[in-house]
Order: C-alpha cells, then structure tokens, then sequence
C-alpha cells in the first residue's frame, strides 16, 4: 500500500524527518518497502495551458502545440499523446528540466519542427502510473506556477502489511499508529457531518438473504448528481496513492478507501430494478465486471443483485451495468460489512484482488462503515451537488463489539524478559481502555487482539524490542534418534565424497514420465491433487530419475564424467511410506590419462566397490530380471539376508538418449534408521605371520565367481581367512584358453590364530581346498 | 706366506675399491671369497703348511677374509647410494601429482550442516516430521485459521486423501511436542513444499531450519540471545542483527530478524529468519490433542523459528539464480569443495 506522508501530516502533527519515520514504523512491525519523493525533481516544470494545436507536418503521430506558459510570449512544443484538448491545463517541462526518470529536457527540433519544453504526463513526472496521456491538470491551476504548488513536495512509503493488521490498510489506520508510536496526540478523524440520521429498514430496497455473508448493509441514495471530473485535490491524493482517477463518484468511493481504509460502491440508481438483495448467486449466474471480464459465479459466491439479476461480486468488484458513468444522475452509495471468509473464497477463486477484496478478506472495522458512509456522502455532495435522501435504507446490524482482555504485567514482564513499568500507558496509547484490573477494553478496529499474548506484542511493540536484553542459557538435552539419523547420514555423505562423488539434491516432485527411469518402474507413486506444472505431479519414489536428469545436464555442459550421489527422502504407496534412500550413479571417466596412469571408466564394479566402501559392509549380488531401464540389473541383500537395493546399467539407447558415451551406472540402496547408538569393540589383532598361497584354474565361461567363493567357503577350512581374485582371463580366440572356458587365478590366505603356520600345515590346507574346487566345480587346475 | 696374503689383500680391496657396479663387485666377490676364490684357494693350501704354521696362517686368512668381506659390503653401500643419488636428482618434481577424484558436499548441506552445529554447541537436539503432512499438523495446530490463504489449493500442493505437502517446517514443532513433555530443545532441519512458479528467485521445494525451545521461564531475551549466538557463530563478529516485530499464527509475539553484512547484499538489512514465542493456542491444542496439560501456557513459554537456508545460500555464496542449487551441475559443486 502506498502512504502519501503529507496526508498523514493532515491528520497528524508529523515532524520528524523521513528516516525517523521509516525506523519507527519499521520497528512496529510495519514493512516498508520503498521510498519515493516524485515531487523533489520538478524543477522548471509550471503549469501550461495549451492554447491551440494542428497536427505535425512530418509525422502523424505528433501534434504542434501552442502552449501558454504565463509568460505572455507563445511558445511551441511537439507532443505525442493525443488525450487533450484545447484550453487544457498540462505540466510543461521546460528546457533544462530533469525529470524524475533522469530525462533531461532540451530545446530542439523534433522531425524538423522546433519544440520548446516537454509537455509530460503522470508516469514520466512519477506522479502515477498512468501514462494514458498527458496529465491534465485541475482547471485552476495558475498559470507559469512551478508544478511543486500543484503537487506539493510529498514523501510516498510503500508500506506492507502483515494480514493481521486490516486497520493499518488506510491513511487514517497508520496516523493512528504512529500517533501512538511517537506518542503524538490522536490522529484527527476528519469531520462527517451526519446529515441523514434517520435510518430505517426496509426489504423493499434492502434485503440481506446471506446474513452470515453480509450482515450489514448501508445504502444512501444520493439524487441529481453531476458526473464529472474530480477536483485537483481529490485527483492528486488517488493518485499519490497509486490510483486511476476516473469520475468524482467513483473517486469519492476510493478516496474513503484511502482514508479511512472502508471499501463502498456506487450503484447507478437507474439501474437498480427493484432494490438491493445481498444473495448468493445462482448456478451458472454470470457478470461482466468493471474490468471487462465476464466471470461466472459460483453458489459459495456473495453478489450484490437487484431483484432481477446480479449487480457486483460483493465486495469483491462491481458489475459494468450498474456501475456509474458521466450518464448517472441518482446514485445508490453502498457500505456493508462482508465477511472476510466469503470474500477470500471468491476472490481466490476468480484470481480477482482488488483494493476491496485486499480490506474485506482481512476484516474491515465493523465500526467503521457507518461513518465511512457519511464520509462519502459528504464528498459526493461536496464535489458532486445533488441531493441526499433524507433517510438511510440499512440492513441487519452489526454484533455489538466488546471485547475485554486481560493483561497480567508480570506476566508481560515474564514473557519478554523485561520489566516494562509503563506496558499500561502504552496500551492506553494504542487506544485500549482500562476496564479494571489488567482488563482492557480492545477498539473494534483492533479485532487482532484477543488475549494476553496479543496485548503482550503491543507492549513490545511499542516499548521497543532494543530494550530487551539479550540471553543465552538452557538446559542440556538429550540426543534423539534423529540425532543418530543425523550422524549417520553425514558421515555416509562424508565417505561418498572422499570416494570422489560430488553430492546432489533434487526436487522431491517429479515427471510422471521419468518414473520409468527407476530399477523398479512402478506407475504406482504418490500423486498430488493439485500439481501446478505437468512436469511435476508425483512424489519421487526414486532418488535415480533426479540423478539420471543430473547426469545429462552434467554432460549436455561437456562434463567427461559424472560421479553424484543423493541421500535424501523417497515416497512410496506402503505403510512406509517416506524412508531415506541413497543413489548413487557415475558414467564416463574415472581416472582421466595421465603421464602415470592410464585412463579407465567406470564400470559396475566400480560402483560395487564404492558401495563397500561407504557402507563399510558385505553385500551379496544377484541377477535379476532386466528391465527396458537396466537391461543389466542385480539385487542387493546385506549380511542378514536383508534385501536393501538394486545396482545395474542404463540401457545403452537410453545412455545415449543422456548424452552417455560410456556405460551409465547407477545404484539405490534403502538407508535403514540406525536405532541404536553405535559401538565398537576390541579384536585382538593377529599376532602370527600368514602364508599366502596361488591356484589358477579353468572353468567353464559361465560358472559365478560367487560359486567360487562358496565352494572355498563349503570346506570349511579354520586356517583359511582371505581370498583374493586376482586374474581373469578369456580369450575370445580359442588360443590360450578354451573359448568355452575362463582362467581363475585367485590368492588364499591362511593363518592361524595361536602359532606360526608351518609350510606343511598351509600346503595341506591348500591341497583341500584345490582338491574341493575341483570336485564341487569340476574345474581343471592349472600347475 | 704372510706376504703373500698380504698382498692378496692389498690387491683385493684396491681393485674392490676401484668397482663401479654391483656386477664388477659380485665378479670380484666370486674371484676372491668364491668357492674356487683366492681366498679360498689359499684355505685348501693350508693342510701342505707345517702344522706349526697353520693356526697363524688361518688366523690371518680369517682377518683377509673379514676384510675383503667389509669391503665389499661397504662398496656395494656407496654404489648403491650413488646409484639412489643420481635416480632421485633425476626426478622431475615438477611433474604433477597423480590424480585423485576428489568430491564436495551440496553447499546446502554444508550450510544445514554449520546451522545444525552451532545449535547442538547450545545444547539443541535434532526432530523430525514427515514431508507429507496432515492439515492438521501444517496448520490446525499451529493456531492459523480455517480460511487462512495458505490453506488454498493455490499455495499448498494436496494429495488425493487430504493430505499436505508442509509448507513449512513448523510441523514438526508440533509432532515434538505431540511425543515428548517439556522441556524442549530440538532443531529440525527438512524440506518444505510451496506451490510457486520456479524460477531464479523461487523453486516450490526448499529447505528450512525449525527450532523449538520450550521451558519454564523462556523469554524473548532468550530468542534474542540464542539467535544472535547462531548469526554470529554463522557470519562472524562482524555481522548485525535486528528483530522487527512481525506476524505469524502460532507465535505471539512474532518477529523477523533481520542481518546486515557486508558481504552479502552489499550491507543492506536482509531479513534472514521469523521467529517469536509460542502461541499459548499452540500449547492448548497440543494438550488437547496429547489429552493431558503438559503443556500448561501458564506452566510453560518457548520460542520457536524458522530460517530458509536457499535464500541465505544465493546472498551468502552470491548465486545469480536459485536454480543452481537444484541443478547439480559438478562445475558448481566443486566450487564448495575446496
């Protein structure tokens, strides 16, 4: 909202300089946004009438003015807007003006044509952001006199305010504020001289249908009205506040908006058929708005109807039919109180805000309308004439405000940390009435306090939070699982990047159609209701799809090779529903070529091994069925026969597909909670020498090296402990091995645990477990 | 005799003395201590000397033998670190180090993870709170009205059954409090989902850091004292803070805090965290729902807040767009990992 600050001197004796002001505001917990000052930069810009005009010789869209400048010498100026007329009175620019966008004026020819000056409209002054025109001037103006006296040197602040706070959404609202904040007298009400105080009931013409909606309507009629332009005064102050001036009644309306924060409507009354009805609309019920849309409404919607159709989204906009025009002689000046539920619903649900909507969806003060109304009776008369009926048609009434809340000082005391000996004075400042002891009477306009907390935050407020000291100091507290979810978690992080992987984060909403990019495709993920984008309507149930859109990236940017992991949370359709996952995928060179080591890429064992390596444990690998995604796939059980996550390559086309000239690899494994803290416990470390001892052997091409490993294992051997493959070798031509047959050369280590291994002890050992590869595999060693 | 061997001797350890290589060095082994050696030549001529002479002759045979032995040894030592000399002066120590990948952390996480620290050294434990949320956890019990704005379809992202994204991390205030009795003291770092066009300045997913304090006595100068701890601990010394009331629906009162630094924005104030003392509505749903006043507001007060990290990362790290914190691109990464 935009706060014209000499506004707020009209009701409040403001002295203090603007940066005093934004920090005090700033500290009440009054944003401002922005500060503008239009009017510091209108040197050398007067007050023009343009006396007569005839289009420019060269150019179609420019006219030539003869402008009067008060000097009594004529003087010449090309203009582009075409918005006027003569006799108009316009802001002159004169040779040697800045204007506020750092446009300096010059005399000169314009296609051939002198220009002495720039004629300028409201956006190029920053007077508004209307920029239809040229700005016209209010007809008074006097003529040669520096602009600044037509808009007097104003501060404008664009002030946010938080939804708590409907009563500071008008000039009036932040003047009262302040005053209590600077501790000034009270901000001046204007003064509304109440002409009509007869007020009667009649269905005829008012009739409130949705009492929950809207349970109090004024509607004055106001008769023989001249529909016009506004005055200067009412102009300027519109438009300082950032609004289109469009006709005196209408700016009327906003201008009680403006001040004193109330949204009002002006009906034409010839136009109204039949009376008000305050209804819900009907199904299918549509309205052409002021905006020139046609809305369809909906039953949740409240509208503003004659007895024959609907008139205006209450609260919300008026209808383009009923609305008034320069042709509107008797008016039907509406002010209710909406309920801000009802209003919020229908403007979320048009995508329709307006300043209305913006005040009646965070609560107006219900105290509030009824002087509103007389306001802008008063204005309407005032810049308007006509004539006001002598009574007011209202319908329902408003629940009598009285709201008492307690305050227990000590507790302030306690609850800032602070002694604030005058929270009293301080709230009697912010309008609260004493109303015994620690009971105050809260202002209608002040519907956000509710109890003792809310009169706390005014004390705070208003005491300054600079005065509360600053403490540090606490109880120790006992860790939690979360906490060992947490260590957990970074040290595994910790590892992967020592492994060399970089670590990634992904978006946890995802493409539906990225979910086949998964080790286990699944249509099945969890769906949102309302997803804003197509690219981004389930839940991930997969940390691989993030990673294999990471990867292209990564080499769509020419990267030679990606090594990323994610830890993060998955969503799956299960009683689990969330659980901590980690994926990991590389593709491309592991090792570039050096002067000392060869270039190689990474292949699945690769990742087997950064897989041990993080998670520091044995996992078994077994093949499972491709899939269209990984035509290479295995799954993964840990030491106790808990299967925990899939590793296997990318299919090729998709690799490519990524930009992948090597193998893409990539694994998931479910991160279990660690439930337990983590302990270590001491194994002697062995204290004799072992012996190591080769086979080599040939076995069938197809034979696991898994079933290798058992058979070593099935002997059951005490003095062996380690096993090492060390070659593999095929040959595809038939020469040195069989092309039906692989050589095996692995490396046993046996060692006993209570004396030094005699060569004769580890030859025998090894002459068992030859002997037993050979009858469980039926292998052929090689001597 | 004994001159004999004395020359033998001589002759050995001059021409030992005169070898370049460990191959001349093992031809002068083999020719002096060698089974058919001079030395041991001589040994097999012992038995013609006169048996008087015999003990005097093997002594001093003894003496050769242990002599051309050092000797050698010692030669075989200055070659072999000749040798070792002139290796290492011909090592190029200019040429590079043999390459190790070398990985980093998300700069999120390092960020999350220097947060998180600086709360534990306080003494806060961490929390946790599912991402998909009931209304009731994201809102009811965090006091926020029935028809407030960021209960809309348009601000929240729903699932079929009701259920929520959270759009914040205050949830999981409510689900501490819903398990544990106070006192509290817990941080919970997570994700929150806000249902928001991405572009450079927003994504509809990110990350946020929740604290919870609940005890007797907490007051404002403990939010005030504990949070201008973690800003100094996480900038410096040199950076400013300020709070400003603000409004929030589950704490009352309700501030932002606002830091000021040089290094980021140019020393403008920047509003880094909301934050304020729990709303006493907060206690009393939550007790209504544990069945029991643990709670009591009269009994307990707290504060609680709730940082964005991405925004302090772009001010922080000076990133031009959000989205290079989602996109992964190692080129970024490796920036934070040095």
């Amino acid at each position: 909202m935009k706060v014209s600050l000499n506004w707020l001197k009209e009701m409040l004796p403001l002295t203090r300089s603007v940066p005093e002001i934004v920090e005090a505001l700033t500290f009440a917990g009054i944003e401002v946004e922005g500060v503008q000052q239009p009017s510091a930069l209108f040197e050398k810009v007067i007050v023009a009438q343009i006396e007569s005009f005839e289009p420019h010789p060269n150019a179609d869209r420019l006219s030539v003015c003869r402008v009067n400048d008060g000097s009594g010498l004529p003087r010449q100026v090309v203009c582009g807007a075409k918005n006027f007329r003569a006799g108009d009175k316009v802001p002159l620019a004169l040779p040697g003006a800045l204007l506020p966008d750092g446009v300096k004026i010059q005399a000169g020819k314009l296609r051939g044509v002198e220009s002495e000056g720039m004629l300028c409209s409201s956006r190029e002054l920053k007077v508004a952001e209307d920029a239809a025109g040229l700005l016209i001037l209010p007809r008074e103006a006097p003529l040669g006199a520096p602009l600044s006296d037509i808009y007097p040197p104003d501060t404008l602040l664009e002030i946010e305010v938080t939804p708590n706070r409907p009563d500071l959404l008008s000039h009036y609202g932040i003047a009262r504020d302040l005053s209590a904040l600077l501790n000034l007298p009270p901000a001046k009400v204007p003064e509304i001289s109440a002409i009509s105080e007869r007020v009667r009931e009649d269905p005829g013409v008012v009739k409130l249908e949705a009492p929950e909606g809207c349970p109090f309507y004024i509607a004055r009629v106001i008769r023989g009205i001249r529909v016009g332009p506004s005055p200067g005064w009412l102009r300027q102050k519109l438009e300082a506040a950032g609004l289109r001036s469009i006709n005196n009644v209408i700016d009327v309306t906003n201008f009680v908006l403006l001040e004193l924060g109330q949204p009002l409507h002006a009906f034409d009354l010839a136009n109204i058929r039949g009376g008000i009805i305050v209804r819900m609309a009907n199904p299918g019920e549509r309205l052409l708005a002021l905006d020139e849309k046609e809305y369809e409404l909906h039953p949740d919607d409240l509208v503003i109807a004659d007895h024959e159709r609907a008139l205006a989204i209450a609260g919300v906009m008026g209808g383009q039919q009923s609305g008034v025009a320069t042709t509107t002689i008797d008016i039907l000046l509406e002010a209710a109180y909406f309920n801000p539920g009802f209003i919020r619903r229908t403007s979320r649900r048009l995508g329709l805000i307006s300043e209305s909507s913006f005040r009646f969806e965070r609560g107006v003060d219900p105290g509030a309308v009824m002087p509103a109304s007389c306001r802008a009776m008063d204005l309407v008369l005032e810049v308007g004439g006509g004539k006001a009926d002598e009574s007011v048609v209202i319908g329902g009434s408003i629940l009598p405000w009285n709201r008492v809340v307690e305050m227990r000082p000590e507790r302030c005391n306690k609850l800032l940390g602070v002694k604030v000996p005058d929270s009293a004075q301080l709230l009697a400042r912010l309008g609260l009435k004493h109303a015994g002891e620690n009971r105050w009477r809260v202002p209608s306009y002040r519907q956000d306090l509710a109890r003792e907390a809310d009169l706390i935050e005014e004390v705070c407020r208003m005491a300054g939070i600079q005065k509360i000291p600053s403490r540090l100091f606490g109880s120790a507290t006992e860790s939690s699982p979360s906490d060992r979810a947490y260590d957990d978690l970074m040290q595994l992080r910790q590892r992967l990047v020592g492994l060399g992987l970089f670590e990634a984060r992904s978006l946890a909403l995802m493409d539906e159609r990225d979910l086949e990019y998964t080790m286990e495709p699944t249509s099945n993920a969890l769906r949102l209701r309302n997803p804003l984008t197509e690219d981004q309507k389930v839940l991930r149930p997969s940390l691989v799809p993030g990673l294999v859109r990471a990867a292209e990236r990564n080499l769509n940017r020419g990267s030679s090779s990606v090594a990323i992991f994610e830890i993060g949370r998955v969503f799956k359709v299960a009683t689990q529903e969330e659980s901590v996952s980690l994926a990991v995928l590389v593709c491309g060179e592991r090792q570039s070529k050096s002067w000392n080591q060869g270039a190689t890429t990474f292949d699945l064992f690769d990742l087997k091994g950064i897989l041990k390596a993080a998670l520091s444990r044995d996992l078994i690998f077994f093949r499972e069925q491709p899939t269209s995604f990984a035509p290479l796939l295995c799954g993964m059980i840990d030491g106790e026969g808990n299967s925990i996550g899939k590793i296997g390559q990318l299919r090729p086309s998709l690799a490519k597909e990524i930009g992948a000239r090597n193998p893409v690899l990539v694994t998931e494994v479910t991160i279990a909670p660690s439930a337990n803290l983590k302990r270590f416990r001491y194994r002697a470390l062995d204290r004799f020498p072992a012996v190591a001892r080769d086979v080599a052997f040939l076995a069938d091409k197809e034979l696991k090296y898994q079933s290798v490993l058992d058979a070593f294992g099935s002997a059951n051997e005490p003095l062996l402990v380690d096993v090492q493959l060390f070659d593999l070798f095929v040959d595809p031509s038939g020469e040195k091995v069989p092309m039906n047959k692989k050589s095996i050369a692995c490396s046993l280590t046996y060692r006993a645990t209570d004396r030094t291994l005699t060569q004769e002890e580890a030859n025998a050992a090894h002459s068992r477990l030859k002997s037993q590869l050979v009858e469980r595999l039926g292998v052929a060693l090689r001597e | 005799m004994d001159n004999d061997l004395y020359k033998l001797q001589r002759t050995a350890l001059d021409e030992i003395q005169q070898a370049e290589s460990k191959m001349a060095l093992e031809n002068l082994r083999v020719k002096f201590l060698g089974k058919a050696g001079a030395i041991s030549r001589l040994s097999e001529n012992m038995r013609k000397l006169p048996k008087e002479d015999r003990p005097h002759t093997g002594k001093l045979l003894n003496e050769i033998r242990n002599a051309v032995t050092a000797a050698l040894e010692s030669r075989l030592d200055t070659i072999e670190a000749e040798g070792t000399a002139q290796i290492l002066s011909d090592i190029d120590e200019t040429l590079p180090g043999t390459r190790f990948r070398v990985g980093g952390l998300h700069p999120l996480t390092l960020l999350q993870d220097q947060a998180v620290r600086t709360f534990r050294r306080l003494g806060f434990a961490l929390a946790d709170g599912p991402d998909i949320e009931t209304e009731w956890h994201c809102f009811d019990a965090l006091n926020t009205p029935a028809n407030h704005p960021a209960r809309n379809d348009s601000d929240t992202f729903y699932l079929p059954d009701g259920r929520l994204l959270r759009s914040h991390t205050s949830s999981v205030q409510i689900r501490t409090m819903g398990a544990q009795k106070p006192p509290v003291r817990v941080i919970g770092p997570g994700a929150a989902y806000r249902r928001d066009e991405i572009d450079a300045t927003h994504l509809n997913q990110f990350n946020q850091l929740e604290g919870l304090y609940v005890d007797r006595d907490v007051s404002v100068a403990d939010l005030k004292g504990t949070l201008e701890y973690f800003v100094r601990e996480l900038l410096g010394h040199e950076v400013q803070t300020r709070l400003r009331p603000h409004f929030f629906p589950f704490t009352e009162p309700s501030f932002e805090l606002d830091i000021r630094l040089q290094a980021i924005q140019g020393g403008k104030w920047m509003e880094l965290l909301g934050c304020g003392m729990v709303h006493p509505a907060v206690f009393e749903e939550i007790n209504a729902k544990r069945g029991d006043s643990a709670y009591d507001p009269e009994d307990w007060t707290g504060f609680a807040f709730g940082m964005g990290l991405e925004r302090l990362a772009m001010s922080l790290f000076g990133l031009p767009d959000i989205r290079l914190l989602i996109e992964n691109d190692q080129r970024f990464l490796a920036q934070f990992a040095r």
